[in-house]
């Protein structure tokens, strides 16, 4: 990597952009190569962060004592941040260097990072997630120049900057999971800090690269931003915060999954992102029928989150998949619609990067209001349920006496969640002759909880797949252009 | 043509999926409803033992009581776990409920004999020995022609302080001592009934 930097600084630079990759010696494809790949590995890191804390929240929760409302600050506060900054980050970027830009805003999103990795309150965590949030736009607008500079082709850099943003955010939640299961939610920025400062160097390598590359049209005046594509991002981004936040919350919340398990299991959707382009390569047909076809898809697969047969992780493989295709369909051919012959592409970076994350925290707040008062409403039919079963089960009167005050318990314990029955069973005294039966109606019992919280679920997922279908209207009315 | 081919599998893809899903049950998953309290119940065979006598008695005098209450079974046994206590229109509603299960109970001929109960029973009793053997000495026909089961139970649920057994439900011994009683006191009137018309 050093020797590679160090190529491109000594003036060799040039060769990168604008040229056939056939006459560069191999050291040249190689620090290109370098460049491109820890530049779109900062860009995924910083979009990653908007979902990153998902599967950490109920951590946090508990670390700090805090309050539901206060802790889901940890992830709106970066959404509404990055929604509000994107667009003066990327105007900075346009009057000065992006890499200068950039380099700024690696070093300020890992001093960030690194406060949120410490934080020793609540109120600290959230306010370095808002500075993060700060230094994340910057590395995201200026990346989007230096990814055009060091691949030397518009296209070419303007697809990887997208790719790397699709992949981030539907990476985020899996590998937050992980680390929290692991080893604590403070891995999750402790990890991201070198990550981010690899993209450090290339930033310094490409410096005055983008400048020079967009001198002439300096003079011009900027583009409009392009409503349609960037509108429909937002409501997409909007309907992907339902998957990919609300499909954990049911993992984790209501099925009661570890973390770890939720992590895996949801790794369906970036799987299934990345695959999109291949899969789909000989059926492409240009912006609008791609963002047509991936809001079709995000929307189908919410539908299919909200109408699961069980609650069995294999249910939500296949409605994943839809949205993980939709989402490597769509948001990719929407950023690149949006950006498309539009000047200055930084500042359209950035109103794309405003559109999504305004989508997210617009999605936040349509849908947890939503599904928390629909799981406050499935409390009733789950507890008349778990009655229900109590009384008809096959056991002494006595025993269900005994039941009845021990599961009263823990629902009481455990009002507004989804509670763990286990307990009551496990100081359960049975004889072996019932034993049998106390198992058959436990399992009985965390069936219902189970169909209990999907219910509840329902509704958001549907209303999400509502916002996914609206992205149909300025999708529809896209110009379709090849992508080719 | 070609540009209708992306979105044209997306929708098919969809509703593929959306179609396993729903021939599945994924509409339908939601958790068990309560079933209408004024609708019958199928009754199981009940062993001439007290415990699962008098809990066939209470599982069928809750579904009436509901249904005279308007509510569902499971909901009217919320609320007493919660509350504990009834109003004067429950605890009615809750009495005249258990005697329309005795009453159901009898005219299908699931009602054991008295006699059959009576060994359990005195086992169970907190009754000096001598009285229990005179009691057992007592033939079965004659048990059987003096408490008849049905007006005895008839007369154990007039005995029986609701709101007292409420209060006792996660003390068995209290529980079974207030139950015993209230089959004590209704067995005693019985008798001095037949013998005093």
């Amino acid at each position: 990597m050093s020797t590679a930097v160090t190529n491109v600084k000594m003036g060799q630079g040039p060769h990168l952009m604008g040229t056939d990759r056939s006459d560069q010696p191999a050291s040249l494809l190689t620090a290109r190569t370098a460049i491109v790949a820890v530049l779109s590995l900062g860009v995924a890191v910083v979009l990653g962060d908007a979902g990153v804390v998902t599967l950490a929240l109920p951590e946090i929760l508990r670390d700090f004592g805090a309050q539901v409302w206060g802790v889901a600050w940890v992830l709106i506060a970066f959404n509404v941040v990055l929604a509000l900054v994107a667009v003066p980050a990327a105007r900075l970027c346009v009057r000065g260097d992006p890499a200068v830009a950039t380099a700024s805003g690696v070093i300020g999103f890992a001093a960030a990072t690194t406060v949120c990795a410490v934080a020793p309150s609540l109120g600290v965590l959230i306010a370095a997630r808002a500075a993060q949030a700060v230094g994340g736009a910057l590395v995201i607008v200026g990346s989007l120049e230096l990814l055009v500079a060091a691949t030397g082709v518009e296209r070419a850099g303007v697809r990887r900057w997208a790719a790397a943003g699709v992949a981030g955010a539907a990476l985020g939640p899996v590998i937050g999971g992980l680390l929290t299961s692991a080893f604590s939610w403070r891995a999750i920025f402790v990890v991201q800090i070198p990550i981010v400062l690899l993209a450090l160097p290339a930033a310094i390598a490409l410096r005055g690269r983008a400048v020079q590359r967009r001198r002439p049209t300096l003079d011009t005046s900027p583009d409009r931003p392009h409503l349609l594509a960037n509108l429909a991002l937002a409501l997409l981004s909007a309907a992907l915060t339902a998957a990919l936040f609300l499909l954990v919350l049911l993992l984790v919340d209501g099925w009661t999954r570890s973390p770890a398990v939720a992590a895996v299991a949801v790794t369906a959707v970036p799987v299934a992102a990345l695959a999109a382009g291949p899969v789909f390569r000989g059926v492409r047909a240009g912006t609008r029928s791609e963002a047509v076809a991936g809001s079709v898809l995000i929307a189908g697969g919410l539908t299919g989150l909200a109408l699961l047969p069980g609650a069995e992780l294999a249910w939500t493989l296949a409605p994943q998949v839809l949205i993980g295709l939709g989402l490597g369909l769509s948001v990719d051919s929407l950023t690149a619609a949006a950006l498309r012959d539009r000047i200055p592409r930084a500042l359209h970076g950035g109103w794309t990067i405003a559109a999504r994350h305004a989508g997210v925290v617009v999605g936040l707040a349509i849908l947890t209001p939503i599904f928390t008062a629909d799981l406050r409403h499935a409390q009733t039919p789950a507890e008349e349920a778990i009655a229900s079963l109590v009384l008809d089960a096959p056991l002494p009167a006595s025993t269900k006496l005994d039941l009845a005050e021990q599961l009263g318990r823990r629902l009481a314990a455990e009002r507004g969640r989804v509670p763990d029955l286990r307990p009551a069973f496990k100081t359960l005294r049975v004889p072996a002759t019932q034993a049998p039966a106390a198992a058959a109606l436990e399992r009985g019992l965390e069936d219902q909880l189970k169909r209990a919280a999907t219910r509840a679920f329902r509704t958001s997922f549907l209303v999400a797949a509502g916002l996914a279908l609206l992205a149909l209207g300025p999708a529809l009315a896209l110009r379709d252009r090849s992508r080719s | 043509m070609t540009r209708l081919a992306l979105p044209l599998i997306a929708v098919l893809l969809v509703a593929a999926v959306l179609s396993v899903q729903v021939a599945a049950g994924g509409g339908h998953y939601v958790p068990l409803r309560p079933a209408n309290p004024c609708t019958p119940r199928p009754v199981s065979p009940i062993p001439a033992q007290l415990e699962p006598l008098a809990e066939q008695i209470v599982l069928l005098g809750l579904d009436s009581a509901a249904c005279q209450l308007g509510i569902s079974r499971e909901r009217l046994v919320l609320a007493l776990a919660e509350t504990r206590s009834l109003d004067p229109r429950e605890s009615a509603a809750l009495k005249a409920g258990l005697v329309d299960a005795v009453d159901l109970l009898d005219r299908q001929g699931r009602l054991p004999k008295v006699s059959q109960l009576l060994p359990q029973a005195l086992d169970q009793a907190n009754l000096p020995g001598i009285v229990k053997t005179i009691i057992e000495a007592i033939p079965d026909p004659v048990v059987d022609n003096l408490l008849p089961t049905a007006p005895l139970l008839h007369r154990t649920v007039d005995e029986l302080d609701i709101n007292r057994l409420l209060h006792d439900l996660n003390d068995p011994r209290q529980l079974n001592s207030g139950l015993q009683s209230a089959i004590l006191r209704a067995a005693l009137r019985q008798i001095l009934d037949r013998l005093h018309p």
